[in-house]
């Protein structure tokens, strides 16, 4: 089973404040921790465990700067195989379309039997990657996984749907899974598993090494053009309740009584 | 006159509200820029919707076959190309849903058409289509437009838009025959599963004490448990925890879990992915607590209060007593 992974760095915006750069281009990251993309970290586990079952090797590639390298090592330490980095400059400001492009020329470099992606990103969330390389590598795919069954030459997977439903399909290899949070529980990496594997090499790949022709990516290839970004309007906001802990459980209280008549 | 068309998603014999909401939308861009809105329903057994899908729409476009009885992107795909190719609609809207996201980024490619996902507006530019979407946690807003493109695919996020009500007046009825298939076909669908089944049933609860990330740890789960208890409420949870395995399903609000409407919803440590909040639309009181002053959670909620959970936990366990 030769499988690959997609993943990508992301800047953690869950708890933080994000602020706009100065020209509207972007957000500052200088001041947010970053780190693999939630979604992708249960997709190279999932990876690994299939591998740890089934045999094969697993194969990590993002498309990213040298800024990066310390999520690829990451997911070697996790137990990956290898990792291929695809020097992003000619990327820069690739819309879904332009990433999955690239992610289709390091498919098409190996002979893979199942491509994991996670399901989306927790920066731009488009959702878009996986079942777009899908439909460049004419592969099936099955998007927002949450199980993975490998029989033979096909996989039995289901996918979360509204509600509490899951839905079960069978899909035949090779094929684009995206991976939905929650399908596991990641492996822990501890700073001596990632020294461990700080001398592994990993390559980095232009796009001509992966097919690409100069211009087929990059923002002027972008069929997405992003136009500006802005703070969202404030909206509606909570009537803030104030005071030492005790004074604000006693208001709470009250509130549930007088508002709620269930206490 | 150029069209907009809304695919209609349903499951298990019952149309989605995110269709109605889509009709809004097409609807506004009727009036606005002049679109010519029209409803899009494929499938078995759909013949029903369509007619209810016509007192909503001027137009309704039905494919009826049994190869369409439960979805597949690859047949739903085949299908929607072929009318998109004939039709040549300017925009075509769908849900982000389990059921957008499958279908319409792969329906971009197949049919050569580029494809935004997950927007909260959609306008007309001019001749061209702009959207903006709500990334990086809610926090930023990013408007963009599309390269120029014969048709543009649009998936719409849930409760951008109030779902339309009756137009008033009977719109016509298309039936299409379903183009063929290329089989055989590489996706097989076996069947649904409730992944949520359960003890609890969290939607019958008029009070709920819900956790979040900010619960942190596994062991800290019977604190929110126990004041829970001591309330007269049932524990639920948003996404995080359930993914760590410290709750079942079962107990998760949002989207993906139960949808709930209690008297009174406390949330703990919960930033407000708009995926939860959609969970608890029409609630009553709603308190919600969190350390960080700008989570999203308190645009939505009545009372909010910026401090430590687990001192407000431990604070309401004194006032209350044993």
């Amino acid at each position: 089973m030769e499988i690959l992974v997609c993943v990508k760095k992301v800047p953690d915006t869950a708890d933080a404040e994000v602020v706009l750069k100065q020209d509207g281009t972007g957000i500052k990251e200088d001041d947010l921790a970053s780190g693999i993309n939630e979604w992708d970290n249960y997709a190279v586990e999932e990876a690994i465990r299939i591998k740890e079952t089934h045999g094969g090797t697993v194969t990590v590639a993002t498309i990213g700067s040298a800024d990066s390298e310390d999520v690829l090592r990451r997911c070697l330490a996790m137990g990956a195989d290898n990792a291929i980095m695809i020097d992003d400059a000619s990327f820069k400001g690739a819309d879904p379309y332009g990433i999955a492009r690239g992610l289709c020329g390091v498919a098409g470099k190996g002979s893979y039997d199942l491509v994991l992606a996670g399901a989306q990103a927790g920066d731009d969330g488009y959702a878009m990657v996986g079942p777009v390389l899908a439909g460049y590598l004419g592969w099936p795919h099955a998007t927002l996984v949450t199980s993975i069954l490998l029989e033979g030459k096909t996989v039995t997977v289901t996918r979360e749907l509204e509600g509490g439903l899951e839905e079960m399909l069978r899909i035949e290899l090779p094929a684009v899974l995206t991976i939905q949070t929650g399908i596991n529980e990641p492996r822990y990496v501890s700073i001596m598993g990632i020294r461990k594997v700080r001398a592994k090499e990993i390559p980095v790949l232009d796009p001509a090494a992966i097919g690409l022709a100069p211009g087929e990516i990059g923002a002027n290839a972008n069929r997405i053009k992003r136009t500006g970004l802005a703070v969202p309007p404030a909206g509606k906001e909570a009537e803030m309740i104030k005071g030492t802990p005790a004074e604000i459980a006693r208001k709470i209280l009250d509130i549930v009584k007088e508002r709620g008549g269930v206490a | 006159m150029a069209k907009v068309f809304v695919i209609v998603e349903h499951r298990q014999g019952v149309m989605r509200d995110a269709t109605f909401e889509l009709i809004s939308l097409a609807r506004e861009l009727q009036s606005r820029s002049g679109l010519e809105p029209a409803a899009v329903v494929i499938g078995h057994g759909v013949r029903t919707f369509a007619d209810t899908l016509s007192k909503y729409l001027p137009r309704t476009i039905v494919v009826e076959s049994e190869t369409l009885a439960d979805f597949r992107y690859e047949t739903y795909a085949a299908v929607l190309k072929d009318i998109l190719e004939r039709e040549t609609p300017l925009v075509t809207l769908c849900p982000q849903s389990a059921f957008g996201m499958e279908l319409l980024p792969r329906l971009s490619v197949e049919s050569a058409r580029p494809c935004a996902t997950d927007c909260i507006k959609v306008e007309m530019e001019g001749a061209g289509l702009s959207v903006v979407r709500s990334i990086y946690n809610g926090k930023i807003h990013s408007r963009s437009t599309f390269a120029p493109s014969g048709g543009y695919l649009v998936t719409v996020r849930s409760g951008s838009y109030a779902p339309a009500a009756e137009a008033g007046s009977a719109g016509t009825i298309d039936d299409c025959p379903c183009p063929p298939f290329k089989a055989p076909f590489k996706t097989e669908f076996l069947g649904y599963r409730e992944a949520a089944a359960g003890a609890v049933d969290i939607s019958q609860s008029p009070f709920l004490v819900s956790i979040g990330r900010g619960i942190k740890d596994a062991e800290n789960v019977p604190k929110a448990q126990e004041l829970a208890d001591r309330l007269g409420a049932v524990l639920a949870c948003s996404r995080p925890v359930v993914d760590k395995k410290w709750l079942g399903k079962e107990r998760q609000v949002g989207t993906s879990g139960r949808t709930v409407k209690p008297k009174v919803y406390i949330a703990l440590g919960i930033s407000g992915a708009f995926q939860h909040l959609a969970g608890i639309k029409g609630s009553g009181v709603f308190i919600a607590v969190n350390r960080d002053a700008k989570a999203p959670i308190f645009s939505a909620a009545d009372y909010g209060v910026v401090e430590d959970m687990f001192k407000i936990i431990d604070a309401l366990k004194e006032q209350i007593g044993s």
